[in-house]
């Protein structure tokens, strides 16, 4: 039995939980919903606050949207809805299989503690990439279609910068759903970590050296603005790899 | 040369917080045996399971599995055992085919062999054409895919944490039976508090009590020792008179009437017993019908060593 094999049928596993459970439908329907919806709010939002307001915004210029507005308004509901619904579902990654005594089935055959958690994080990862690029394929057709034009560079830079946000927190969850055993403890603990991260953010040099700053580049890309994202992205992915190894680390000290 | 041994541990020791669940546990599991692990609820068998699987690590003292310490073998000793925890835990969305298809996968069997191994287990466990999802089944159900995929990689070692427990007896029949199939073959190490599980099926047995081995042989053995210690008297009359006679002796730690009028003395010394008896029967004036040495059961000896401590 090789160290590789276990890692593949542990990671079709996974990606099968994803397919034939609940986790199949949250995530893709929130970033779905989001992909769909966002194009055509934003092309006709002048109609709707005028359909809403009325005559008390008669003296108010709404300026004419573009496709800028649909890609913010995408990265928008990345950065805050799509990542907390991030954060609550992977609140019980590792720690629901512990409660469920399925990791002591797995983990007394030839599956290794560290591989156990990689797998985790990586094939969830891959998961939230997936649906990134599907939503954002959306996204960037209903705006081209909404719009007549649609460049792609900002909104694809803006996804990429907030898909290494994503994987990030994919890490930290793993961590936190290793270290506490209540998935809504995890859950909160990682909201947390989000809003610490926000306020850190508001100190400029922190946002551009730092991944704290990814979220507020990833909103600047998709206005159309070329934010400097090498070092948060760079410290970000760093960081990323440095979770999940003291995730497999602190789960291999762990009594099961 | 010590002989082979599946496990073996040397002053086991696990301590949480206040109590120590295990206490310098000695034990030594032979290759090939049925070995039944006995003991109360809560004397420390699934913390001992727990241990000698790797899913916690020892306060002090060494396990080791088929030759090798369990805290540095890993992968290489998982390969050859199989583990049934007392309640599996199964991934409710997977089918039985498809759980014991992912066991079997994560041991690299290949794939005729592991569709052989699968329709094979999935008959053994009863669950041939459910097509339900593990979700579903009821805990009877689930013992015996339990079972089914602990048994999914052809071990060299089994473990089974009170594998009868959730069981109905037609169901503890087969399982038992199907343990006793495995003699020779593979070692076998069940804990339970079944004493009928291990008088069946058991080479030897181990007594597990408040952390501690307090007896540790071949059943046969363990049964003729504490056997030595028990002597049935049979008198053609005056059983009640003698009976109180025998209780006031400093050897008699214990009488009981027996069936047939007989009376059964636990002694504390059986050489001084044997000697003293007939001469008391002698100055009773009445005739000795029988003076053997009786036969204790394992529920006997088992209630011997753990049952005074009980609370």
């Amino acid at each position: 039995m090789s160290r590789s094999s276990g890692f593949t049928v542990f990671a079709r596993k996974e990606a099968q939980e994803i397919w034939r459970t609940w986790r199949r439908w949250v995530l893709p329907g929130i970033l779905v919903f989001f992909a769909v919806t966002g194009p055509p709010l934003a092309r006709y939002t002048p109609q709707i606050v005028q359909a809403v307001a009325g005559d008390q915004l008669s003296g108010l210029e709404i300026p004419t949207p573009t496709y800028l507005d649909a890609y913010g308004q995408w990265a928008q509901n990345l950065t805050q809805i799509a990542l907390f619904a991030l954060i609550i579902i992977y609140g019980g990654l590792v720690s629901a299989e512990r409660r469920s005594g399925t990791a002591v089935l797995v983990l007394t055959k030839p599956v290794s503690r560290s591989a156990f958690v990689v797998v985790k994080a990586v094939v969830n990862a891959a998961f939230v990439a997936t649906l990134l690029l599907v939503g954002t394929l959306l996204t960037w057709g209903l705006t081209a279609a909404m719009f007549d034009t649609a460049p792609g560079a900002a909104l694809w830079s803006a996804a990429l910068v907030w898909l290494v946000l994503a994987i990030q927190f994919v890490a930290v969850m793993t961590l936190l759903s290793v270290l506490i055993s209540s998935a809504a403890g995890a859950a909160g603990a990682g909201l947390g970590v989000y809003v610490l991260a926000s306020i850190a953010a508001i100190w400029q040099p922190l946002a551009d050296y730092t991944p704290a700053g990814l979220a507020s580049k990833a909103v600047a890309a998709a206005a159309g603005q070329d934010p400097a994202v090498a070092w948060p992205v760079v410290t970000s992915l760093a960081l990323s790899v440095g979770l999940v190894a003291l995730a497999a680390t602190a789960f291999r000290r762990r009594e099961l | 040369m010590s002989a082979p041994a599946a496990i073996r541990t040397t002053t086991l020791t696990k301590v949480y917080g206040d109590t120590r669940a295990l206490d310098g546990v000695d034990l030594t599991v032979p290759e090939g045996s049925i070995f039944g692990f006995l003991g109360p609820n809560g004397a420390g068998k699934t913390t001992m399971l727990r241990l000698i699987t790797g899913l916690a690590q020892p306060t002090s003292g060494t396990a080791e599995v088929l030759g090798r310490d369990v805290a540095q073998a890993g992968n290489l000793v998982r390969a050859e055992v199989g583990f049934l925890p007392d309640v599996p835990g199964f991934y409710d969305w997977m089918t039985a085919e498809d759980f014991l298809r992912f066991a079997g996968s994560l041991f690299g069997l290949r794939r005729n062999l592991l569709d052989q191994r699968v329709a094979m287990l999935l008959d053994l466990a009863g669950l041939t054409g459910v097509t339900s999802r593990v979700g579903g089944f009821s805990r009877g159900m689930k013992q015996r895919l339990g079972v089914a995929q602990a048994l999914v990689n052809a071990p060299r070692l089994l473990l089974l944490d009170e594998p009868t427990s959730a069981l109905d007896p037609m169901g503890r029949k087969d399982l038992l039976e199907m343990i006793a199939s495995l003699r020779g073959r593979t070692t076998v190490f069940f804990s339970t508090h079944i004493l009928g599980d291990v008088e069946r099926v058991c080479d030897a047995v181990a007594i597990l009590d408040h952390g501690r081995v307090v007896a540790q042989a071949p059943i046969a053995e363990l049964t003729a020792a504490y056997g030595e210690r028990k002597v049935v008297v049979e008198v053609t009359d005056g059983a009640d008179e003698l009976a109180a006679l025998l209780a006031a002796r400093p050897w008699a730690a214990s009488v009981v009437r027996g069936p047939n009028g007989s009376i059964e003395v636990t002694v504390t010394d059986a050489v001084a017993a044997q000697h003293d008896i007939p001469a008391i029967v002698a100055g009773q004036g009445i005739g000795l019908a029988r003076l053997e040495a009786g036969e204790m059961g394992l529920e006997e000896v088992f209630v011997e060593l753990v049952g005074g401590e009980r609370r």
